[in-house]
Parts: structure tokens; sequence; C-alpha cells
């Protein structure tokens, strides 16, 4: 997303959805996923008889409430989205002007877009073609509407292009930056936003900054720190910038590449020590790789509150250190919501027994490493103190420095006030009123000043930017193939000095693009450009002229640094149509994706594997499970609920199985693993596919492994997990793993004595 | 709340989503063993389309309780607000409770000697039981006392799109109304069982 | 071993965690039998219930308790026992393996009878401790009565048939028990009292005995088929056991206050039979006049 315009985040609010009139669903499922969220998706229904469409391989709970169902093939949307972007041109329902000015390169998606016919998409996503036509009618003609997804959408081989198309979707109906519209992904964990937005990727600095040396510059500047010192923490100066590996890959990094494993390019090492804080481990695709990956390592430490099961996974008997963590209960700081407002969480209880609070075990780690000084500097930079007080220091050294998303606002003060008087703000809009009006709830970043209200609904061209108003980010350049890609006249934000677009700011074009003099003291302070301007001078004019300090330009519809410049769509690298693998084949093979060559074509193209694996296979989530499952597995009541691992399987695909309701059954993947687990009777899926529940560990290919627990840390709920049998694939931007288009086999577990 | 108000518990079918939220909080709330099932939640026709609804069930403190009606050592008691309780230290566990009620709210342990089926344990909206209020027995017995701090029952508040809501029976009358009429239904007059609970009315 | 106990513990916890989403009362069927309480089309059984368990049972019963010994009492004060000479032979009526079957079956009554009644009238009693234990009293005896009332059913069955000579005549005279005089009465081994007696609590005890199963364990799977076969919800399966439990008890309980006050005071010493088996031959003449012929045809008199 953040390639089609600028930011990747969800656009609008949970509370916003009440302002739609049509809700599209692509593979989230928020009845299951965000409970409480899910209020807002059925107040929009009933206050403003907003039509719910969920476009879902499964019958979900949020299925249960839509007005609409569309069982979709997994892996497909991209084939889907075009066959409503078909209708939508062929029958004029797009905004013309909202693309003529906001949008760059629609006609390319026009181009292929006639191609997917109804017909066309009916064959390759197995949607009726009657159906794709009554959903693209309804959602394209009801005034406003907005696209939801989450983990459906995204953890495909080609995620990055469905993450693509559904703005492009957006932006041809003209939904975005409106209330009601926008394409709203559903973050799935608390403060996973917030993780992001610090830079928890391997290829990101902290607030989405790249490895580059400019920002490598900035963030030691910014620290206090010494930018030869930094620098001289890596093997050399060039392995400063590389990307490092990925959760979803990290242990092909430690088995390196033995065995006929995919190659690693890690400047001729394995990957040696593991260093775990939080969940992760059990919840990636591939678990016997992963455990292999664990066996390799030469150490491993596991922070959480839980035991983490990759500890008992694990064959390694040496090394393997369990620390217990403390929760969020036992500490206090920020977290930030999916629509990226920030929330102060005030501790509530110190930590219990002997569990530390991860900021203590990271310092005490850098005590001992030799860097806790430069490791803590930054907090003490804004007062110039001595000594820095947890977390308010950090709250403020975050709003000090990142300033690519606009954190500027966040002081610790600010955030404070809001959580203290969150009952002073509107549900729906988020609008604050008494004492706190003029600021909106968790002040929704971009938040450029301290002053600055929030953004809660992003592009929003209908208020001025003091209010959040803003129009697309110029991120790609100010012209690409002899077409402007500044926005067009007459689509500024409100109240804004440019009537039309504007490139971002920068040192040099500041005077120029908001038609003012700096004075000298400014021109000396002022930084190179927007992101690395540790004055704000930059964001305050901005601020005064109406204008976004990170420019107004097109959103662009072509990715021309992609493998794909227009998302295209292609088959799942475990497919169940071995006639459209030929048609739509999957990328070629990358070398060095975040430093281990990965397969794409070579695997889809190994053998025909429908033949000896016909299931596609359907990983998601239970309502009272969160991730790997190791915190609720261990909560009485909740593994109750669902106390042993189970796979959603159509009684007539059971029956010819001759799997009966409540007997175990295996599952087998193209990796060769297998996973033994109960099965449970369910309508929720068709014949050619099975649900399995990704929550689950502790059993691994039909072997208990709970007896490696330490004394007393067992969950009270243990079973296989998913990912022993989700298959090989990865996106080719992202490497997210492709847990949701897989194929598997099943089979009748005969019981032992 | 009106002086004469009386309490009553609705479920909106359209809002339930199965998550389970109220009966792990009223599980929790008041440290139930795993076999009793204050509350519980329904799904009906899962998995197909058009036809699937979940409903969150547990006593519905009714008006003219039947099950107060049918026991035979008087255990239970009816308060002022509506809300049904008994007396666990009378109740001898013959179950006619359970006959006799129209949402199988009575639940029974299984625990006894010879397989018996022990006392009844029943949702009590959170108002504990005859014991003194907020002492140690009342709570080892009967769980959490919120209603007498003025705290709405655990499973209501809890409930994640506030399908459960309980309060007085015109306030929720006019929620109801308000929500099926803005979406367009119009078609049932009534929240499921409030005529069996509640008598006909809304 | 560790599988096995692992996997019985999965076992359990399924059942424990299965029988209630499977349960025949609590599991999804309760969303049906909720929707369909007191229903146009439906059997009313909660309804019934309802309003015969609160309003019927216990004035039916204490009519029972009041009006039958008010009864007895009047007929003792104005006619009187019946009383025979313990002169001449005994017979033996009741060999060692009758008697102990009936003093089984005697013990469990005595149990069970009073243990229902307080029951019933549980809050007269205050409830609590002491009326739970009765309630166990009361089903722990009644195992004791199945043991017994079987072998009695198939012993006594023959004799116990309905003669139509004997017991219409028996009826219409009471049995001659509304006269002080001691007539010969049309009666076999056993008469028409006795019989109406045995057969209501033989056979009516049987339909206790399986009602109070289904009472006491209230949630189970075993009989569902033959529940679907009539389309009966398993919670209107217990209304209409509960309903029949109390009112066959209630008959019960005045044929059992009958049967003592003819065993023990219409017929003085008659009690004594329960121990030595014997009755002595007068009674047997005019009691059991058609016995008593069938004995002389055979020469054992």
């Amino acid at each position: 997303m953040a390639n089609t315009w600028g930011y990747g985040a969800m656009t609008n609010s949970l509370g916003d959805i009440q302002n739609a009139k049509a809700i599209i669903i692509f593979g989230a499922n928020p009845a299951v996923n965000h409970p409480v969220g899910f209020q807002h998706f059925l107040k929009a229904q009933e206050r403003n008889n907003a039509q719910m469409i969920v476009v879902d391989p499964v019958f979900t709970k949020t299925a249960a409430k839509a007005d609409i169902y569309v069982r979709i093939r997994p892996g497909t949307d991209i084939a889907f989205m075009y066959g409503m972007l078909h209708l939508i041109f062929k029958n004029g329902w797009e905004d013309e002007d909202f693309i003529n000015d906001r949008v760059y390169a629609m006609d390319d998606i026009k181009a292929e877009a006639e191609k997917w016919t109804p017909e066309k998409v009916s064959d390759v996503t197995g949607v009726p073609a009657d159906k794709l036509i009554q959903v693209t009618k309804l959602y394209a003609n009801a005034g406003v509407g907005t696209l939801i997804w989450a983990m459906g959408l995204t953890q495909h081989s080609i995620g990055s292009s469905n993450t693509r198309l559904a703005p492009i979707l957006q932006l041809a109906l003209g939904n975005m930056g409106k209330e009601g519209g926008g394409t709203n992904i559903l973050r799935g964990h608390d403060n996973v936003q917030g993780a992001t937005d610090m830079g928890c990727l391997s290829d990101t600095l902290p607030g989405y900054y790249g490895l580059s040396e400019g920002s490598w510059k900035y963030f030691a500047s910014s620290w206090g720190v010494d930018f030869e010192w930094l620098q001289g923490r890596f093997k050399s100066p060039e392995w400063m910038g590389k990307k490092g590996f990925t959760l979803a890959r990290w242990w092909a990094g430690a088995i390196n590449g033995k065995d006929g494993n995919d190659q690693i390019h890690n400047a001729g090492t394995g990957l040696k020590n593991l260093f775990v804080m939080g969940n992760g481990i059990t919840s990636i695709a591939q678990q016997a790789k992963v455990k292999e990956g664990l066996d390799s390592l030469d150490m491993l430490v596991l922070c959480d509150p839980f035991v983490n099961e990759a500890a008992i996974l694990t064959d390694k008997q040496d090394d393997v250190f369990i620390l217990p963590a403390a929760t969020q209960f036992e500490t206090s700081g920020t977290v930030v919501a999916t629509n990226r407002s920030v929330q102060w969480r005030t501790k509530v209880v110190d930590p219990l027994y002997e569990s530390k609070t991860d900021q203590w075990i990271m310092f005490e780690l850098a005590k001992r490493l030799g860097f806790y000084d430069e490791f803590t500097a930054g907090m003490k930079i804004k007062e110039n103190k001595k000594d820095f007080t947890w977390p308010e220091d950090a709250t403020d050294e975050i709003a000090r420095i990142i300033k690519t998303i606009g954190l500027t606002g966040w002081t610790a003060k600010r955030v404070k006030s809001h959580t203290e008087n969150w009952h002073m703000f509107d549900q729906i809009s988020g609008r604050g009123y008494g004492k706190m009006k003029g600021e909106y709830y968790g002040l929704p970043w971009p938040c450029w000043t301290e002053k600055h209200s929030g953004s809660p609904v992003l592009y929003n061209t209908n208020r001025s930017v003091a209010e959040g108003g803003m129009g697309f980010r110029n991120r790609f350049g100010l012209e690409h193939d002899g077409t402007n890609l500044l926005a067009e006249d007459g689509s500024a934000p409100k109240n804004s000095a440019i009537e039309g677009g504007y490139p971002e700011i920068n040192k040099d074009n500041i005077e120029k693009v908001l038609g003012i003099t700096l004075t000298a003291d400014e021109k000396a302070k002022i930084g190179k450009n927007w992101k690395v301007d540790k004055s704000n001078i930059i964001a305050e004019k901005c601020m005064e002229k109406g204008l976004a300090p990170y420019g107004n330009a097109k959103a662009r519809a072509k990715v021309w640094t992609f493998p794909d410049q227009i998302p295209m769509h292609r088959e799942p690298l475990h497919s169940p149509r071995a006639d459209l693998v030929k048609e739509f084949p999957s990328y070629e093979d990358k070398s060095n994706h975040f430093r281990v060559d990965t397969k794409y074509v070579s695997k889809q193209t190994e053998q025909e594997w429908v033949k000896d694996f016909p299931i596609n296979l359907v990983t998601g989530r239970l309502v009272n499970m969160n991730g790997a499952g190791m915190e609720n597995r261990a909560s009485k009541y909740l593994a109750a609920l669902t106390p042993e691992m189970f796979c959603s399987i159509n009684p007539d695909l059971a029956g010819r199985h001759g799997i009966r309701d409540g007997s175990m059954m295996w599952i087998h993947s193209p990796e060769g693993t297998k996973i033994k687990v109960k099965a449970k009777y369910s309508h929720s899926v068709t014949e050619d596919r099975i649900f399995i529940p990704f929550h689950f560990a502790g059993h691994f290919q039909g072997e208990d492994r709970t007896s490696n627990f330490p004394a007393g840390t067992a969950p009270y709920a243990s079973g296989e997990s998913a990912n022993t049998v989700t298959n090989y694939g990865y996106d080719i931007v992202t490497q997210i793993p492709e847990t949701k288009g897989g194929l598997c086999r099943i089979e009748y577990a005969k019981e032992e004595a | 709340m009106g002086e004469f108000a009386r309490l009553n518990f609705y479920c909106d079918e359209h809002r339930c989503i199965n998550c389970d939220g109220c009966s792990v909080a009223c599980a929790e709330a008041h440290e139930l063993p795993e076999y009793i099932s204050r509350r519980k939640v329904i799904t009906m026709n899962e998995g197909i389309e058009n036809m699937e609804y979940s409903l969150s069930i547990a006593c519905m403190h009714c008006t003219d309780a039947p099950c107060e009606q049918v026991c035979p050592v008087d255990c239970f008691y009816i308060r002022e607000d509506g809300i049904v309780l008994h007396d666990k230290d009378k109740c001898i566990g013959c179950a006619y409770c359970l006959y006799a009620c129209p949402f199988g709210a009575p639940q029974f342990p299984l625990d006894g000697a010879f397989g018996t089926k022990g006392v009844m344990d029943k949702c009590t909206m959170c108002a504990g039981g005859p014991e003194e209020t907020n002492s140690h027995a009342e709570r080892e017995l009967y769980g959490q006392n919120r209603i007498s701090e003025g705290k709405v029952p655990v499973c209501a508040a809890m409930c994640s799109t506030k399908a459960l809501l309980v309060g007085d029976s015109a306030e929720i009358s006019d929620i109801y109304r308000e929500r099926i009429l803005s979406k367009g239904h119009g078609v049932k007059t009534q929240p499921y069982g409030w005529d069996v609970a509640y008598g006909k009315k809304m | 071993m560790k599988k096995r106990y692992l996997a019985l513990i999965v076992l359990l916890s399924t059942f424990l965690f299965g029988s209630k989403a499977d349960s025949s009362i609590w599991g999804t069927d309760l969303l049906t039998h909720i929707l369909e309480y007191d229903k146009e089309g439906s059997l009313h059984m909660g309804y019934w219930f309802t309003l015969i368990q609160s309003t019927y049972v216990k004035p039916m019963l204490l009519f029972v308790l009041i009006v039958i010994p008010l009864a007895f009492i009047v007929h003792y004060l104005l006619i009187g026992p019946k009383r025979f000479s313990h002169e001449g032979r005994s017979i033996m009526m009741f060999p060692l393996f009758k008697r102990i079957n009936h003093g089984i079956a005697a013990i469990s009554f005595i149990i069970i009878v009073p243990t229902g009644i307080i029951m019933i009238f549980g809050s007269t009693f205050g409830g609590g401790a002491f009326v739970r234990f009765c309630k166990e009293a009361h089903a722990i005896s009644a195992p004791l009565f199945f043991l017994s009332v079987i072998p009695m059913l198939l012993t006594w069955f023959s004799r116990m048939l309905l003669s139509p000579k004997d017991d219409l005549r028996w009826l219409k005279i009471v049995g001659g028990y509304l006269s002080k005089e001691k007539k010969p009465v049309p009666a076999g081994m056993f008469n028409m009292g006795q019989k109406i007696y045995f057969w209501i609590v033989t056979l009516g005890g049987l339909v206790m005995i399986a009602t109070s199963v289904a009472l006491y364990f209230v949630d189970f799977e075993i009989i569902r088929p033959v529940l679907e076969y009539y389309s009966l919800s398993q919670i209107d399966f217990l209304r209409i056991s509960a309903l029949t439990h109390n009112i066959i008890g209630i008959v019960i309980v005045a044929m059992f206050m009958v049967h003592i006050y003819m065993s023990v005071f219409a017929i003085e010493g008659a009690y004594k039979s329960m121990v030595d088996g014997k009755m002595h031959e007068e009674e047997v003449k005019i009691l059991h006049s058609t016995y008593y012929k069938e004995l002389q045809e055979k020469g054992e008199v």
C-alpha cells in the first residue's frame, strides 16, 4: 500500500466504518479477530443499512452476519478484483474526476481489467458470474464504500500485489479520503501497528526510514551517537544498508543452506544466536524447518511471560534460555491501534514472581554487551538530563525523532491526557470535545506538530491539513514517463495555499513552494528535508500555509520498481488448478530475498502438486485464541472452549475418507510433514478445502512433546501446530508466508492401542 | 432505572457473534468449575448461509418464575427488581426447577456421591445470594455480587458487540426497537424468549 | 503408559466439555426447546409440569394423607378389626423366599414413602440438609426396591392374575370389611384388594423406578434413539417423568396406607404372617374361601 500512495496503514478508523454505506471484506474475519471492533460493522448495518459483503474461502462468523457472502478459491483475489474493475469501467461506475486529479496510470489497470470478464473470473475464482455482478453493482453504487482486509489478502506469494489492487479498486471508485470509505486493514494483535511503526522489520529503521546512509546518519545524530561507531557495529559499512532476515525465514539462516535447503547470503556465516522477545516462532509456516533451524543454533533465548513453545519444539539440549518477561499490565508505555491512534497504558501491578519488564531485560543486555550509554542516550537529549525516566522519555524520544509518519505530536504529556480523558471523544469520528476539543482521540498519525489534531482519515482533502486533511504523499518523484505525478489543480486539502499538487518539502524548495522567506536563523536550523528536520520548522511552516509536509501527489496504480508493475494474478505456488498454473505462473525465483534464495516458479512447477495433494488448506483463527496461543491455552476457560486441535471438514469430504465427526485424521503437506488432528464436521467449508486454526503447539507430527515443558509451565491445552503443514511459499516483496493458500492430503488416522 | 423497574436480559441475535466473551467472563468472575455453565452461547445452523445465528442463554429472571413455583423446598426468592435467586443451603438438588425452566438455566455439578446431582447453580445476574452481601461465604457459593456495587452483570458488561443487554425492560425495548427499525426488519415483534420469560410485552 | 494417561485425560476432558456440548438438555438442542416452549403444536409439557407441580401435587397428597387415615379411623371405630381364632392348624402361605422378598420390599418402602412425602412437603421441613438426606435415602432405597419387585413380580404372578368369578364379587362386597360378620369371602390365595395393591405396586413401581432413574441422572444419551422416534425431547421426557413419578407416587402412598391399615389393624395379628408365613385355618376359610376349597381338594386341609 505504501507503494501506492505513500503510507501503508489503515486509512480510516474502526469508528468511521459506521459511516459506510457498503462494506466489502476480503480475507478478514473481524467477528472472530476484532469482536469488539466488529460492533462498528454491525452498527453500520443497523444505522446506515450498509450492505456487508464478505469474500472468504470459508463461511466464517463474519460471513454469518454478511448480507452477501462470496466463497472464493484461496489466492484468487486479484482475479476477483479485476473482475470488479472490469464491470466498474464497463458500466462507467468509476469516479472519473478523482482518477484524473489524483491517480496515475489507471489506464494500465483498465487495460488489464478488460481481460477479466465475469466468465473468466468465475473460472479462476470459483465465484459465479452473477454473484460477481451483484456484488460489484451493489458496492460501486453504494455512495461510499469501505474495503477491509487482513491476513487473508496479505499472506500469499502475491500478497504485495493483492494489497495494491485493493487500494486501486477504492481509487477507481473514488472512495479514498472520505468518511465511510478508505482501505482499512485490520491489524491483528494489540500494538502490531506500534511495532511496525517502530521498525521491528529487517528492512527499515524506526518510522519506516530506509536503510540508506542518510537515514542512519539522521538517527545517529538524533540519538546523540557517533555514526562511525554505529557503522562499526556491522561487519563492514555495506552491510549497514542491507536488509536482514525476516521472521518468516530466519531459520534458513540458521540451517545455512545445508542438505539442499535454500542458500543464504549472510557474509559467509550462518545465523548463530537467536534472541526472541514475544511470540512468533511457532506461528510461522514450515515448523519442521523452524525446528531444524532451532536445532542448528548455537544459542536460543526466549523471553515471554509464558514458555514459548519453541523451547519444547527444539531438540537442542544446551544453551536454551527461557527468560520470564513481564506482561503489559506490569509496565507502562504507549501502544498504537490499528487506526494509527496512540494510547497510554498504565502499570497495574508490579512484575510478578521473577519476571522482568522487556525494557529491563534489554537494558541489562545492553549493559553487558557494552553499549548501554549509547542505547539510552537518545532519551536524555530532549531535556539534556543525566538520567532518563521510562517510559515518558522514550515516548518523547519517539516524538522528537520520527518525522516520516508525523509522530511529532505524540509527546508523553499529550498521549497521557487523551487516555485520561477518553470519555471526552466521539465514538464514530474520534473528535474530542470540552477539554479535548480540537484533537482526535489518540492523535492518529501523521500528527505533524505538537499542536496538531491528528489525522483520523488519511488523504482527506475535505479538511485542512491542520485538522488532519492531506492529499496523497509525494514519494515517487515529480513525474514518470512524462506524466505529472503531482495532484491536479482543485484537489488540494481545504485552506491550502496551493490549489493543486506540490512536491514534498525540503530545505531547497520550501521557500519557493510555500512562497515564504526564511530567516537566517531558520535557514541554519532547518533540516535537509521534512523527514530529517530536527527543528520541525518545515512542519510548522507547512501548517501555517495549510500544506502537508510530504507533498500532494497522485496515487500510483503502477509501481515501476516491482516485479509486476501493475498487480497481476499468479496462481499460488501450490495450486489446485494445474491448467491455470500454466496460464498464470508464479514469479521467477528470487535470489537474496532478505538474504535467502527463495523459490517461486521452480517450486510451483516441481510437480503437479494437486495430484497428490488435492485439498485446499485454509488456516485461520479462533475467537478464544490469539497468535501461537501460548497465553490463551494457559487460561482455563478459554482452553475449555477448544481443548484440542481440530480441523473443520465438510461432512461429505470426511465421509469419503472414512473420517467420522470427532475421529482423528492425518493432514499431509507437500513438504513431507504431517499432523494428527481431530476432525470436526462443519458446513462452513466446502468439499475441496479444510480449515485449521493455527493457535496450537506442543505436538509435532503426531508426537506429544509437552513432556519437555519445565514442571508446572505446560498450558491446559496443547495440540499440533497448523504451521507444521503450511506450505513453502513467500511473498515476492515482503516475504510473508503463503499460509492462506496451500494444498494438503487427508487420511483417516487409525487409533493406536 | 425506575422505582418499579424489573431487570431483564436480552440477547440480540443480529449482533451475537459467538465470541463466548459472556460465558468466559461469567466463568472467570465467579470462578466456576468447568462443568458448570451458567451462561452459554449456542449457534444454530452453523455454516449455512443466511441461516446461521447465535444466542447467549442463561437464566432470564422471569416474571412469575416457574422455577420458584415448583420448588419443593421453596429455596427461591425473587427480589423487587426482578432478580430470581435461590438459597443453596436449602436446595436439595431435585431438579424440578430445571424441568419447569423454559431456558435450561439451572445447572447441576453432578458431582455428588453415587452420581447425585448436587445443589443447583444458576446465573444470579451477579447479585449473589442470601448470604451477607459481599461476604466470603456469598462469594464462595454464588460468585461476585456486582449489583450491590451498582455495576452491570459481567456478561453484559463484557459483550463485545453489545448483543447482550441487561436492564430495565422499557429501556431495553427502546434499544431493541431502534435497532430493528433502522435496519428495516419489522417482522419479528419481540426478542427471543421474551413472551415466555416476561409475558407478552416488549 | 503416559500416552494412555493422556488419552484418558483428553477423553475425560472432551466428556466434560463434550457432554455439555452434546448434552441433550444444555447443548445445541436447548435453543430449539426454548423456541418451542408452550407454542402451538408442542406438547406444552413445560406449562403442564409447572401448573400441576405448583398447584395440585401438594394438595392432592395432603388430601390423601388426611382423608385416608381419617376414613380408617372411622372404620376402626365403627366396624373394628376382624378377629380370627388362633386355634387349629396354621397353613403355610408364604415360604421363606417370599417372606424375605416381601421384607426387603417392606424395608425399602418404609424408607421410600416417608422420604417421598417429606420431599414433596420440603418447605415445611425447612429444606436443607435434612430434606437432602431424605432425598439421598429415597434414592438409595430405590435399587433396594428394584431388587425386590422383580422376584415378587415373577413369583406371585400367577396367583395375582384376576379371576373373574371371585374378584368382581369381592369388590361388590368390599371384601366383607364393611360388616362385622365373618362370612366366607370369595377370594383365591390373594383377594382382589391384594391384587389391586400388587399390580399397582409392581407395575407402578417399575414405572416409578424408570422415571426415578431418568430424574436422577437427568442428562443422558442412551435412550435418545427411542425419544427421537417419538419426537420427544429429553427435557419433555423429564417433565413427563417427573409428573408421572409424583402422581403415581401419590397413588402408591395412598395404597401403602391402605396396605398398612389392612395388614396391621383391620385383621388382628395379620402382620405376624410376614414373619412366619403362616395363616390360621379360620382366617383362610373366611378371607380366602376359594383357596381354602382348593386346599381341601388337594387334601392339605
